[in-house]
């Protein structure tokens, strides 16, 4: 009797010894460092009292405004551009075929090189005498001695670099995430859509596209946190400041020009901004995932 | 006119075609750029720099010898031009060797130049091939990058010490998910998937002054408790699904048999669990090893091997062919164990997080 109270007592208590370690972690580790955070973008760092000094310098930031638009350009344009493109990639495979585990492997790969080895890549591949320009001179797309000038040029173009790149980076992967999304869903369904008259399209958007709305929503606020964090690959290809972002941001100040006396104030106001932003992504996507409310989610 | 049957014949060949297409088209467009990059690791110097660059790496590099104005001119067959090119004038041995070693990509003595002038007696000019040293940007990468063999190894220690605190403190918090009903087993959840997208710059700025006052700034653990904190819930995630899957019931026949609940713990759920620990533990390392950003602000004079290669690539314009084969090194690792774990990261993607 007293050995059985003993071990459901035991057994109450052994979740939470299990899990504490996590708790405790998360305190030291997150909260500690996200609360210092918060409070010291608060206080003036010469007088030690509160202010919005950090804020103001920022918003005051000749630069805030262009990196606040190109990276909502390239957040904007990316995932809305990837989405389609790696649905619509989906929607043909959509099916199991001899070597498809091969191919999915190779779908992978953009995802698994490193940001640095991306980096490489299009570095290599970029400049006036990389692999990209003389892959076109060999298919005869580019004349003998012209060379196109990939890394010089306007915002735009630099913008619709980095949306590529990502492109290339992020759409099979996504489309990999879609593809399992819709091996899921029954033929029984769509059949029957199809049997009471539907033509493709209907069925795609009545019966499909709702069925794979958590997979969609998964994708793409993954992706949309994802892109808003966008750096490496710009300072890479086009250097710091001649097309600013929000993260590429706060890598200037802290490691290209530390000894600016504003420089510790700007960059954590930008770190506070992108927190704001991807933080305001995560939470509306935990509320739409529905992981407010719901046990466990397997 | 064609029937009824007829029309869905060729509607479906049309299907079929287009399905092939786009599979075709998007093999070649994710492979060419990975392609390229990797023949460029290999080239030699000198066709590094030329253009149109060649788009395959050579195996074999083809020499001329024979007397030159300043003792013997040496040309190397070029690929692209498809005819010898003189590239160096000298009578300097040494120099000579130096030179087909750092500039052409093959391994040569002075003994080898020498064995070759002296047939220069019977025959001008003379032919002759060598083997391509296809690993000499590698070599090169690591003898003159400052700090990149020392931060290699840095980046495993803070690879290992990350899959260390992450597992064992997330493998415990998933074995509680899978086993026990809880309060604030929700609370675990919310917070663990909200940390996990929180980004990683706004706790890596802030710790710099924390590490600091541990005295962990600038060091390998320093950096890999910064990572296990978005890793901890990725581990707890695979763990918890993996205990999931072992039917508690083998456990609870290990007590009967009278092991403790640890014994039982320890015998039969561990080792049946070892596979998915390991993918957990090879996810661990993809994040710590891939990570930049924040490497990039928790270290000084410790750099980790991505940030030295990030350097090597924001610094350099020129030396595309050593910063291509940096970046190779970094992919390799990140490539192979993608592989050990696509069916986890598949259901991951299609789950709850990337």
């Amino acid at each position: 009797m007293s050995k059985q109270r003993k071990s459901s007592l035991g057994k109450r208590i052994t979740p939470y010894v299990l899990v504490i370690p996590v708790f405790i972690y998360y305190l030291i580790f997150w909260v500690q460092p996200v609360v210092q955070q918060v409070v010291r973008s608060f206080i003036d760092p010469a007088t030690g009292h509160l202010s919005l000094e950090s804020y103001r310098l920022v918003f005051t930031d000749p630069d805030f405004i262009p990196a606040l638009r190109n990276t909502a350009i390239i957040v904007g344009i990316s995932v809305t551009l990837e989405f389609f493109a790696a649905l619509f990639l989906a929607l043909i495979i959509k099916r199991n075929f001899r070597g498809a585990s091969i191919f999915l492997f190779l779908a992978m790969l953009p995802m698994a090189l490193p940001p640095v080895a991306v980096g490489a890549m299009w570095k290599t591949g970029l400049t006036t005498n990389g692999w990209l320009n003389s892959l076109l001179y060999y298919v005869g797309l580019l004349p003998e001695g012209e060379k196109i000038y990939w890394l010089a040029g306007s915002t735009w173009k630099m913008l619709a670099l980095i949306i590529v790149i990502d492109a290339w980076q992020v759409i099979p992967s996504v489309m990999i995430i879609l593809l399992a999304g819709l091996q899921n869903i029954p033929k029984e369904l769509e059949e029957a859509g199809y049997v009471f008259g539907g033509n493709y399209f209907t069925v795609l958007r009545k019966i499909t596209l709702p069925l794979l709305r958590p997979t969609i929503q998964t994708a793409v606020v993954l992706r949309l946190i994802a892109a808003i964090q966008i750096w490496l690959i710009v300072i890479v290809l086009v250097g710091f400041s001649r097309l600013p972002v929000l993260v590429e941001r706060i890598v200037y100040y802290h490691e290209e020009v530390p000894r600016l006396n504003i420089s510790p104030q700007m960059a954590a106001g930008y770190t506070m901004i992108v927190t704001v932003i991807v933080s305001t992504a995560a939470l509306i996507y935990l509320r739409l995932s529905g992981a407010f409310a719901r046990r466990e989610g397997g | 006119m064609l029937t009824r049957r007829q029309w869905l014949k060729v509607l479906k060949g049309a299907q079929m075609m287009l399905f092939y297409l786009v599979v075709i088209t998007l093999v070649f467009v994710i492979i060419g750029p990975v392609f390229f990059v990797v023949s460029l690791s290999f080239l030699s110097a000198r066709e590094a720099y030329s253009y149109p660059l060649p788009l395959l790496p050579a195996l074999t590099v083809r020499f001329q010898l024979t007397h030159g104005e300043r003792g013997y001119l040496l040309s190397v067959y070029d690929r692209v031009e498809r005819e010898y090119i003189p590239v160096l004038d000298t009578d300097d041995l040494e120099k000579m060797a130096n030179y087909m070693e750092s500039r052409l990509g093959t391994s040569a003595t002075v003994q080898d130049v020498e064995a070759q002038i002296a047939r220069l007696q019977q025959e001008d000019p003379v032919y002759f091939t060598k083997r391509a040293n296809l690993l000499h940007n590698y070599k090169t990468f690591f003898q003159i990058t400052r700090d990149a063999v020392p931060s290699l190894i840095r980046s495993l220690e803070i690879c290992a010490l990350t899959i260390l605190i992450s597992l064992s403190i997330g493998g415990m918090a998933g074995y509680a998910f899978a086993r026990y009903q809880f309060a604030g087993r929700d609370l675990l959840k919310f917070s663990a998937l909200f940390v996990r997208m929180f980004p990683g710059i706004a706790i890596a700025l802030p710790m710099v002054i924390i590490l600091a006052k541990m005295g962990f700034y600038d060091r390998p653990i320093g950096l890999s408790l910064v990572y296990a904190v978005g890793n901890i819930a990725l581990t707890v995630w695979i763990t918890a699904s993996i205990f999931m899957g072992i039917p508690e019931s083998l456990e609870e026949a290990a007590e009967v048999f009278g092991a403790t609940r640890l014994q039982a713990f320890l015998r039969i759920t561990l080792p049946l669990a070892l596979p998915g620990l390991a993918a957990a533990a090879m996810y661990a390392f993809l994040g710590a090893w891939n990570e930049t950003v924040a490497a990039l602000i928790l270290t000084q004079f410790n750099p980790t091997f991505s940030v030295v290669v990030y350097q090597s690539l924001v610094g350099a314009t020129g030396q595309i062919n050593l910063a291509a084969a940096g970046g190779i090194v970094m992919a390799i690792p990140t490539v192979t164990f993608t592989y050990f774990i696509r069916r986890y990261i598949r259901q991951m993607w299609g789950g709850v997080t990337l």
